[in-house]
């Protein structure tokens, strides 16, 4: 939005979507669902050098406050129950974006008796991000990724 | 053999005599089998005796034997291993005691002697089925809630008899029969003479 020119108008005009995906992808609040060694990486991206905080992503601790799920490491059968929980916890409209291989369809442990096969047979998922673990950079271009998608999906123009 | 594994090994068998079936010394570690109807004995003798004292349990697990030596091994299927170690005496014990029944594998608890080994005894009864006789809270430690077998029997197969989905009909999660081919990949073992200078003898 190109808003230099009619502020001294004192208005701006926009379109019902954009400024609600605006909002959106502004603050894309993401609950943390660290389960392995991707969360280490996660949580670097979260900090002071990729610093998730300038692109208005917070980490929340509450699912009731959160938009997006990264859902970073092995997923367990053991705990398959509880993350479908935390995603029936969290409020319409919200996204899930699936760190690093073994999330992605088990990866190392894709033969294993206690791993579910991916986290995608649990919850749906909105972006794969590929690694092992991933670099904070891949998890960030993921989160742009999301961004993009968000701003492709309209609520009010059909 | 060190100074210090002789006075420890000849501790031993002044404290335990007959009490020991078997004893092994092996890169500098010593090695005891005891059996299961005096274990409990032998422990609190390890952990009390003045010139034993091992304080301290480092770790218990299982071991399952059907598939050793290529399957070879004419033993009993199940022991226990204990790691114990002596801060006063600043030594080290490997202990083990085979179950008697393959079937039912039953060791006596020694959760009584050692604290810590109460944990350590659920993993192995949830890995390994051995069933130890005298824990006051044997449940499953590491796998699912209501899993089914034991998973680090040799005759378990690698990716389990059921897999986890989400049914969006019955609104939760449930297990289904494993749909993928089980895959096992057979490392190549490379073993060189001496190495690490460590002589295989002890």
């Amino acid at each position: 939005m190109g808003i230099e020119g009619i502020l001294q108008e004192g208005f701006v005009t926009t379109t019902a979507d954009k400024l609600i995906n605006y909002m959106r992808t502004g603050s894309m609040w993401p609950v943390t669902f660290g389960l392995a060694c991707c969360a280490i990486e996660m949580i670097h991206t979260g900090c002071s050098r990729y610093d998730l905080d300038r692109f208005g992503i917070i980490f929340r601790p509450s699912p009731r406050q959160a938009d997006v799920m990264i859902v970073a490491g092995t997923l367990t059968n053991k705990m398959a129950a509880a993350m479908r929980k935390v995603y029936d916890q969290m409020a319409e409209p919200r996204w899930v974006v699936s760190m690093g291989s073994c999330a992605n369809g088990g990866g190392y442990y894709h033969y294993s008796y206690s791993v579910v096969r991916g986290c995608d047979r649990i919850v749906p998922v909105d972006i794969y991000v590929p690694g092992c673990p991933p670099t904070s950079e891949a998890l960030l271009y993921g989160l742009l990724q999301l961004q993009n998608k968000i701003r492709r999906t309209s609520t009010i123009a059909r | 053999m060190s100074a210090k594994l002789e006075q420890l090994s000849q501790n031993l068998q002044k404290h335990l005599g007959e009490r020991i079936v078997g004893l092994q010394t092996a890169l500098g570690e010593i090695s005891i089998d005891v059996d299961a109807a005096v274990y409990q004995d032998v422990m609190l003798s390890l952990r009390d005796e003045p010139e034993l004292r091992f304080e301290q349990l480092i770790d218990l697990c299982g071991v399952d034997y059907s598939a050793y030596a290529d399957a070879h091994w004419q033993g009993k299927r199940f022991a226990v291993v204990l790691h114990l170690a002596s801060i006063a005496h600043n030594w080290r014990l490997r202990v083990r005691c085979f179950a008697p029944d393959d079937d039912f594998p039953v060791a006596p608890s020694v959760v009584s002697v050692w604290n810590s080994a109460n944990w350590f005894e659920r993993e192995a009864f949830d890995l390994f089925g051995i069933v130890f006789q005298g824990h006051t809270d044997l449940r499953r430690l590491l796998t699912d809630y209501g899993f089914i077998g034991h998973p680090f029997r040799k005759d378990f197969p690698v990716s389990g008899y059921v897999e986890m989905r989400y049914d969006p009909e019955q609104k939760r999660i449930v297990y289904q029969p494993v749909s993928i081919e089980p895959r096992e990949i057979t490392p190549r073992v490379i073993r060189e003479e001496n190495y690490g200078n460590v002589e295989n003898n002890g």
